[in-house]
């Protein structure tokens, strides 16, 4: 009996301290001993602590990348993620061309980043799709990732792969643009955005998107955005200007005129309608970029011995912003290449958007973020009250969200699953 | 970089006892060792305003542990590099002063094997598996083998 | 006589599980889109199931690292008989390009045994679907 008191006076004391202090991060709860990805501790329906663990996608890729040589890294690292593959390869690439003499020809940085931003809209086209998947709204779903295959098909005519581009090289891009591509990209563009509007309108007037997602999320002001390192949307949808791009152009983002997004509503459907305009703007700098692409060459060979010296480079990848630190001392293969994903950055401030929230707006919350897949297929919860603990895979959080809010829907559509708490 | 950010980056890293070097593109390298780091990168956070902080990125130095912090601030990017030798692998954590940068010591702590104090979640592993054996040397130390650790971890399997 | 009935309403409809063994969600993805309009694979019966206990075909993707290893084998054993693996994309099959980092496998077939290896990094949607309805029709 004393024990559940005094779990009760702690857990309580990590609700207040949250509440109250910026330094969001308590002791860990010592009823938690799962390995699971994310463990959140309630109190009654609200959430109080989350606790991340991601090892489980970790492969041990900046050990291997110490005895490969220079470009078999780059292809390797493009393997991080399947989503924003390119903007690995290319944050990789620049933080090696960094090091040498040698400068990336101009044509090349035009391809870069219409292949950059061809990534960002697949990359938005996916998460919003999945924001409808896990509200309950399936035929937005499959309409948006219907609309996906245009981008991919694009891609693919460009670069021979859906996913995984292997575009980059060091210097240049490893293909050129292929005849007669600038009116079949302008004109799919002008498709995009044409669906990129009728989906905002969409998620700002239909009735399960807004039940789902107006005021969802715990508010963040501009400060706490900041001393959590916030990256990409997590930062601009506070209104922070934040945006590589912007700050520290890299390819040819000084040449291709554009504005980044802001928002400073703060909720979950803030973030929806800051990635559909951002969508919009990267169709207009392709537009633009295929248009004006100069002639040129599209590589320059450099030697596979890199020289000596440590250099860093960061890319705004969909997500937010990757940084890539590379040390060579002057051999075939690095000293040391450190990779920071956007994800992993955005988890404190996800972490502090959770406190507060109800068990069944977490699985909107924590998609609002946009994390890998895999992060969300296993979550264990710990009941400060009840002491209960139970695990739940991400499709069991999902089914018990759109229960919650659409009671009749649930019961129509899945009424073969028992639901398994 | 701005003459005067580089001479006001030049008097802070006197006073914390701290090398100042700028390499190519706008990169500056700031030595600063174990006792002054915290006050630093206070300096750098509250005084000069340059407030995100990237990554943490931990370097196998020898006889070292290098912790470099990547800051940025439009096209500067400053990186604070501070050793702990491998002997004693404890290190000063800036978690008060950043909350945003637990993780990143998370992951050093795992793939190092240095100590932040000051950090509430440092005993817990991040990105390293729990049935990682506790006299398994950390990974990204130059002198443990892949082999070996997939040995440990039973990843290998004897070829039929 | 009963058996031969399962067996036929079995291969009409398929129930997958898919789980993500330590993948960077490229082959996920993939597997996701096709289920959208332009590939469809529930025309031909295939249902994404949200438990192991309810699956036929168990899918797995990316390489199996030591976290995901023992939570890989545990659902294996929940999926109820008869059961049939897929091994979906390079990473499933042999490692893929990550063989040889210290926490990746060499592939799923260490770990359960395997029916059908569908290789690609990622294998597009129409070799996905290719591979599944093989599968069945092996099982037919």
């Amino acid at each position: 009996m004393s024990d559940e008191s005094k779990v009760r006076e702690e857990s309580a004391g990590l609700m207040e301290y949250s509440v109250e202090n910026l330094v969001p991060f308590g002791p860990i709860h010592p009823a938690l001993k799962e390995p699971e990805y994310f463990k959140l501790i309630l109190e009654g329906e609200k959430i109080v602590q989350v606790i991340p663990r991601i090892g489980y996608v970790h492969r041990g890729l900046e050990k291997a990348a110490e005895s490969r040589p220079w470009v078999q890294n780059m292809y390797m690292f493009e393997r991080t993620c399947g989503i924003c593959s390119f903007v690995h390869s290319l944050c990789y690439g620049q933080a090696v061309e960094g090091l040498t003499i040698y400068e990336v020809p101009r044509r090349a940085k035009y391809i870069r980043l219409i292949i950059a931003e061809l990534e960002r809209i697949h990359s938005h086209l996916l998460w919003v799709g999945l924001m409808g998947h896990w509200a309950g709204f399936e035929t937005m779903f499959m309409w948006v990732w219907n609309d996906r295959e245009v981008v991919l098909d694009l891609v693919e005519a460009i670069s021979g792969n859906r996913v995984h581009k292997s575009m980059n090289a060091f210097c240049g891009v490893r293909r050129d643009m292929p005849e007669n591509m600038e009116d079949r990209i302008v004109e799919r563009m002008k498709f995009i955005t044409d669906r990129a509007h009728y989906y905002r309108e969409i998620i700002d007037t239909e009735e399960t998107m807004l039940a789902r997602t107006e005021n969802v999320g715990n508010k963040i002001n501009q400060e706490t955005a900041e001393k959590l390192c916030a990256v990409g949307p997590m930062a601009r949808y506070v209104g922070l200007r934040q945006d590589v791009r912007l700050n520290d152009p890299y390819a040819a983002y000084d040449e291709v005129p554009f504005d980044i997004v802001t928002r400073t509503e703060g909720d979950v459907r803030a973030l929806l309608r800051l990635r559909l305009d951002e969508l919009v703007v990267s169709a207009n700098m392709i537009s633009y970029a295929v248009k004006h692409l100069p002639e040129g060459p599209i590589r320059v060979k450099i030697a596979p011995i890199i020289p000596a010296g440590e250099h860093s480079s960061h890319c705004e990848a969909p997500r937010g912003e990757i940084f890539y630190y590379v040390k060579s001392t002057g051999g075939r293969t690095p000293d040391r290449v450190k990779s920071r994903q956007p994800t992993m950055a955005n988890i404190p401030a996800a972490l502090e958007l959770l406190k507060g929230q109800t068990l069944a707006d977490v699985p909107m919350v924590l998609t609002a973020i946009d994390p890998c897949f895999g992060c969300m297929d296993r979550m264990s919860f710990l009941e400060t009250g009840s002491q209960k603990q139970w695990t739940w895979s991400g499709e069991q959080l999902r089914q018990y969200g759109i229960k919650h809010y659409f009671p009749e829907r649930f019961n129509a559509n899945h009424s073969k699953f028992k639901e398994a708490h | 970089m701005s003459e005067n950010l580089l001479e006001q980056l030049q008097t802070y890293a006197a006073q914390s006892n701290g090398k100042i070097s700028v390499a190519r593109k706008g990169e500056t390298f700031i030595e600063v060792d174990q006792d002054h780091i915290k006050d630093f990168i206070s300096h750098l956070i509250n005084d000069l305003r340059i407030l995100h902080l990237a990554t943490i990125t931990g370097l196998d130095l020898g006889q070292n542990i290098g912790i470099i912090y990547h800051f940025e601030q439009d096209k500067d990017t400053i990186h604070v590099r501070s050793t702990v030798p491998k002997a004693q692998s404890t290190a000063v954590s800036i978690v008060d002063i950043i909350p945003g940068a637990i993780l990143y010591e998370m992951e050093i702590h795992d793939m190092f094997g240095v100590t932040f104090t000051g950090n509430p979640w440092i005993n817990q592993k991040l990105l390293l598996p729990d049935n990682w054996p506790d006299d398994l040397p950390p990974p990204l130390l130059k002198t443990t083998k892949p082999a070996e650790i997939r040995k440990r971890l039973h990843l290998e399997v004897e070829q039929k | 006589m009963f058996e031969s009935l399962t067996k036929w309403a079995r291969t009409r409809s398929p129930w997958v599980y898919h789980i993500n063994a330590s993948s960077c969600n490229g082959c996920d993805i993939e597997l996701v889109a096709s289920l959208t309009p332009r590939y469809d694979i529930e025309r031909f019966g295939a249902v994404l199931v949200p438990s192991p206990r309810h699956a036929d075909v168990l899918i797995v993707t990316g390489t199996v690292n030591a976290q995901t290893k023992d939570r890989l084998k545990r659902v294996y054993d929940q999926v109820p008989e008869p059961k049939h693996v897929i091994a979906l994309g390079a990473c499933a099959v042999s490692g893929g390009v990550f063989k040889g980092c210290y926490n990746a496998g060499q592939g799923i077939e260490d770990v359960i045994p395997v029916d059908m290896f569908i290789p690609g990094c990622p294998p597009r949607p129409e070799a996905i679907m290719y591979g599944v309805l093989k599968l069945l029709g092996a099982v037919k």
